[in-house]
């Protein structure tokens, strides 16, 4: 099966352990890749996720060394396999101007503010992963005890009623 | 291409061509037509180097063109004729000698479709010329001078009568099931009734997981089983995330549904298509079987199963949590057009098990819903729209070429090439459940049921009155072990929405489909032998 992915984006250690960790729940499921710079993060997606799978969500910060965070979903949004790519920056210094592209041209989904609440990233992280799977998926069983079941639940009831072959 | 689409293309056409190329003795042109598309539409079916239901249309179309009597075939082949010469001065007459039929016969043309067969007194051969009379003859009429042309004697059935498979009665049946079943998703009745269901039955996980397989058992008695599975997983799966990872009554879960909505599927004639098959098959012989007393055939097997999958499953996966609560938000929606609903619903229901007293066929029962649903609003053209055409197809394919092999006189010849009356008559019925058994664990169920029915109701014609071989209760059984055919993951689809769930080990489906499978096998067979008989009219 082709897997759904999620991607953390951060150059500090300890605040990448830390995303990791509040996302925990979603592995089972949704493998997640972790990487310090966009460049790393470029690699990954290229050669890791997408021949493997799909990319569901980007968790980037905007600071990094080198590449920033926004440019490097402007990057994925640019391109095909990686457009339907929910995209979060988790930042405390994104300025005006960085933000607006990001919503214009990265068609940015979430902005959470460092300090984050874990709760909060943990919800938000559902809400996206399951506008993803109801925009890509056509099988959403898998998703069923992990997302928004409501939502899934809807979709499949609302779909024509299979018959038996 | 794959290799299983070019053995299955390959086999198929040389299935269609083989009965041509022999003379079988006893079997018309038409019948060895008959077997060549048998052969054909069993070859697609086995291997699907075409998508099912597009075997079954394809059946219906070389039907049309070969054995209708609009079709080109009948048309561009008939069979040449003459008219007869006067003899100047007498009453006599001369024809071809080749039109002569056991030497004193000759076929006329009629107005019916098949001719006239009329004795002629033979006075004198002259080359291939002979000089008759009968009183029959006149100048007038048409004389066949190739009396062994196929079109002699077989009577081309009307094409219509092919085209009107897609609108059996028993297509008509599972419509009506199916826009029920639209309606119940619609406003909620599968999810108001599994919550009733569920409540008294506590949080004790062994009920829990009896409520849930009753539950899904109910409505795959009305719905079809992978509508059920469908839905019934969207109530299931959102709580497997509150059982911890290792807890192995999450397979007990996931499980249930696929198991209960298999096994609940032979509770009525629309549970699933099998039993619809067997069904039409049956009322063809004149052996029609009324919804009501389908139940009470069904029931005690139904149950039987259902216990054992409720036991073996608390055997196998142990639940190692003390309580699983299920907790389904809502109530039963109140809305005039649900109300409609359940007033449509129940008025079927009711008319479907009284059939006995009213005596109106389930089949025109069956149309209630499929007028008066779209007609109150309470479905419209998305849930027209979404009917499970192909499925309609595919049952449709498999009459008609039922009809065809009962026309041509295919089930007559086949049952002929056996000596049924060197087997006993239940070895008959009991290799036929259990063919029936292994194939639905590989194919279609309807496709399995489709293609034993035929065989099945033939054997009955001729075997029936020597070895006392008794076609109903042979051919529930095959519907019925079709059911259990639940062994692997493409063995139905419910399995298949299971599987898919992620949420399951593929040894852990095939363990327990194989037990239940054979449990319920071996009940179908006790059922055949000894229960379902007193059923018989």
């Amino acid at each position: 099966m082709r897997r759904i992915h999620i991607l953390c984006v951060e150059d500090e250690p300890e605040v990448l352990e830390a995303v990791v960790r509040d996302l925990a729940p979603f592995e089972e499921v949704f493998p997640i890749e972790a990487t310090a710079t966009a460049d790393e993060a470029r690699r990954v997606v290229r050669d890791v996720i997408l021949p493997r799978g799909e990319l569901g969500l980007a968790i980037c910060d905007h600071i990094l060394p080198g590449e920033d965070g926004v440019s490097f979903m402007v990057h994925l949004h640019a391109q095909e396999a990686t457009r339907a790519t929910r995209k979060v920056l988790l930042t405390a210094q994104a300025g005006l101007q960085a933000t607006i592209v990001a919503v214009n041209q990265a068609a940015l989904s979430h902005y959470l503010a460092k300090p984050w609440n874990p709760d909060e990233l943990v919800a938000v992280t559902r809400r996206l992963l399951t506008d993803y799977v109801l925009e890509t998926q056509t099988n959403l069983y898998p998703f069923l005890s992990l997302l928004e079941a409501d939502r899934l639940t809807e979709r499949i009831r609302s779909g024509p009623l299979p018959g038996d072959e | 291409m794959k290799t299983k689409t070019i053995t299955g293309l390959a086999l198929g056409i040389l299935g269609f061509l083989t009965p041509l190329l022999f003379d079988l003795p006893g079997l018309g042109f038409a019948g060895q037509v008959t077997l060549g598309i048998f052969l054909l539409a069993a070859a697609f079916w086995l291997f699907e180097p075409v998508p099912i239901y597009t075997t079954s249309m394809l059946v219906i179309f070389l039907e049309v063109l070969l054995l209708s009597a609009e079709g080109p075939l009948c048309k561009l082949s008939q069979p040449p004729a003459v008219s007869p010469r006067a003899v100047p001065e007498s009453q006599d007459f001369t024809l071809p000698a080749a039109s002569l039929v056991e030497t004193n016969q000759v076929l006329l043309r009629g107005p019916g479709p098949l001719p006239g067969r009329i004795a002629v007194e033979i006075l004198d051969r002259a080359g291939d010329e002979v000089r008759v009379r009968a009183f029959e003859l006149s100048t007038n009429s048409l004389v066949i001078t190739r009396p062994r042309h196929w079109l002699n004697t077989y009577r081309p059935t009307p094409y219509r009568d092919f085209f009107a498979a897609l609108a059996d009665p028993i297509i008509i049946l599972f419509m009506g099931g199916c826009l029920l079943a639209d309606g119940a998703v619609k406003y909620r009745l599968d999810r108001s009734l599994t919550r009733l269901f569920l409540k008294p039955l506590g949080t004790r996980p062994a009920f829990v997981l009896l409520g849930l397989m009753g539950a899904t058992g109910i409505l795959s008695a009305f719905m079809s089983n992978t509508a059920t599975t469908a839905m019934m997983m969207t109530v299931v799966l959102p709580i497997l995330a509150r059982l911890a990872d290792d807890d192995p009554l999450r397979t007990a879960v996931v499980l249930s549904i696929p198991v209960g909505a298999n096994i609940g599927g032979i509770a009525t004639p629309i549970g699933t298509p099998p039993n619809a098959i067997a069904l039409s098959a049956l009322s063809q012989q004149g052996l029609g079987i009324p919804f009501a007393r389908w139940v009470v055939m069904a029931l005690p097997i139904v149950l039987l199963t259902m216990a054992f999958a409720w036991f073996l499953l608390l055997r196998l996966y142990p639940a190692r949590t003390g309580s699983l609560t299920l907790d389904l938000p809502g109530k039963f929606d109140r809305s005039p057009r649900a109300l409609g609903l359940y007033a449509v619903f129940g008025a079927t229901a009711l008319l479907w098990f009284t059939e006995k007293q009213h005596g109106i066929s389930s089949n025109i029962v069956a149309f209630l819903p499929v007028v008066a649903l779209p007609m109150l609003g309470i479905v419209g053209k998305k849930e027209i729209r979404g009917l499970p055409w192909e499925v309609f197809w595919l049952m449709a394919g498999g009459i008609s070429l039922g009809t065809a092999i009962k026309t041509t006189g295919l089930a007559a010849w086949m049952v002929g090439r056996v000596d049924w009356s060197s087997m006993g008559a239940f070895a008959i019925t009991a290799g036929m459940v259990l063919v029936g058994f292994v194939m639905a664990n590989f194919l279609s169920h309807t496709v399995t049921v489709t293609l034993l029915a035929p065989i099945a109701v033939s054997v009955g014609a001729v075997a029936g009155r020597a070895t006392g071989f008794d076609l109903a209760p042979t051919l529930v059984a095959v519907a019925v072990a079709s059911s259990y055919g639940m062994t692997l993951p493409i063995s139905t689809p419910p399995n298949a929405i299971a599987m898919g769930s992620g949420m399951l080990q593929n040894r852990d489906l095939m363990k327990t489909g194989a037990i239940i499978g054979a449990v319920g096998l071996a009940l179908a067979l006790l059922c055949a032998r000894f229960y379902w008989p007193l059923f018989n009219p």
